[in-house]
């Protein structure tokens, strides 16, 4: 139902573009249809193939357990340890929203939750397979990464202080 | 740099585009270890069950895709190249890294949405910083999700705390950016 929400909204906003454009600089047209065509052409091998092994990762990777953790570790190793899990929890628009809950029910402390949380809305594998790396390549994907590493350490080390 | 909406590279392209690149390799491997990992430990029901699974969400994203990447494509020639290199190009310190990152965190949507804007924005002007701080923008601050999703989950108090501690980060994170990758060329 989101997906088809998003699409028609995007399909308006194109064909709104489109028209606008079709009136104000029509020989821009084809240029636009060609680059949208190559663009699309080297993004579908991409989007199944970072989709479908996002999806057998995913399916791999034990997150219905990873509450459990937050309590075992605490101080800097707790926070360096949520972060990890926090990128390594795939995706979905709420996945980790959800887990943090029920670790915060399970009693977990407020620094390795940021941390987690944070890391999550950073990293999350799936997007960056399947979406990021497709659309802005490996490069953009790549620092974009580095730059951000140690936000969710930051945070959670700040907790840890306050 | 100047003029790329005329000439042949493609919108925020970082490489050269072959249809077969590193990119591709290390997605199918990566889908191939995964593969293997479930057909081994859970079994040739769920591998198959999964397959099924992404494989029709991957064909129903499509138009969503194409819509995304037209987008993508019209913007450099629907904004003028000055205005967007003047508000978040290279020069445009950190006042453009702000309108960047707040653009990130206000447009509602998900990644395709999201990244087809970025990337349409650096061909039209923006620079790498801005690119950064437009996708932390995002990830870190985006409204729709937050106000939706967080809230729904986690208490209020946390949700507004990691709000207010991450505000900053879309536009250091995009300093850092320019400091770090100046020779970036797209």
């Amino acid at each position: 139902m989101n997906i088809l929400i998003g699409t028609i909204l995007l399909a308006i906003g194109a064909a709104t573009m489109l028209r606008h454009l079709s009136r104000t600089q029509p020989d821009a047209l084809p240029d636009i249809f060609t680059r949208t065509k190559q663009t699309t052409t080297f993004m579908v091998p991409r989007i199944f193939a970072g989709l479908i092994g996002a999806g057998f990762l995913a399916a791999l990777l034990p997150v219905d357990q990873v509450e459990r953790f937050f309590g075992e570790s605490a101080g800097v190793t707790g926070v360096l340890f949520a972060t990890l899990l926090g990128a390594l929890t795939p995706g979905g628009p709420f996945v980790a929203f959800a887990i943090g809950a029920s670790a915060l029910k399970a009693g977990a402390a407020l620094a390795p939750l940021m941390a987690y949380v944070t890391a999550w809305c950073i990293f999350n594998f799936n997007r960056a397979l399947a979406y990021e790396m497709s659309f802005m390549g490996r490069r953009f994907t790549a620092i974009r990464h580095i730059v951000s590493l140690p936000v969710p350490i930051i945070l959670g080390c700040l907790l840890l202080v306050i | 740099m100047t003029g790329m909406a005329k000439n042949s590279t493609l919108p925020g392209s970082s490489t050269p585009r072959k249809l077969v690149d590193g990119s591709l390799i290390f997605l199918i491997a990566l889908g191939v270890a995964g593969a293997i990992g479930v057909w081994f430990l859970k079994g040739p029901d769920v591998f198959w069950q999964i397959l099924g699974h992404e494989v029709v969400f991957a064909a129903a994203l499509m138009p969503k895709i194409v819509a995304g990447v037209l987008i993508a494509s019209a913007l450099p020639f629907l904004i003028s190249r000055d205005r967007i290199t003047a508000a978040i190009g290279p020069e445009s310190g950190w006042r453009g890294l702000a309108i960047a990152a707040a653009a990130g965190a206000i447009i509602p949507g998900g990644p395709s949405v999201t990244y087809p804007l970025a990337l349409g924005l650096m061909a039209a002007g923006a620079d790498l910083g801005a690119g950064i701080a437009i996708v932390s923008g995002w990830v870190l601050l985006g409204l729709n999700r937050t106000l939706i999703w967080e809230l729904s989950f986690l208490p209020a108090d946390i949700v507004a705390l990691r709000f207010v501690l991450c505000l900053p980060f879309p536009i250091l994170l995009g300093l850092a950016t320019r400091k770090l990758w100046k020779d970036f060329a797209p």
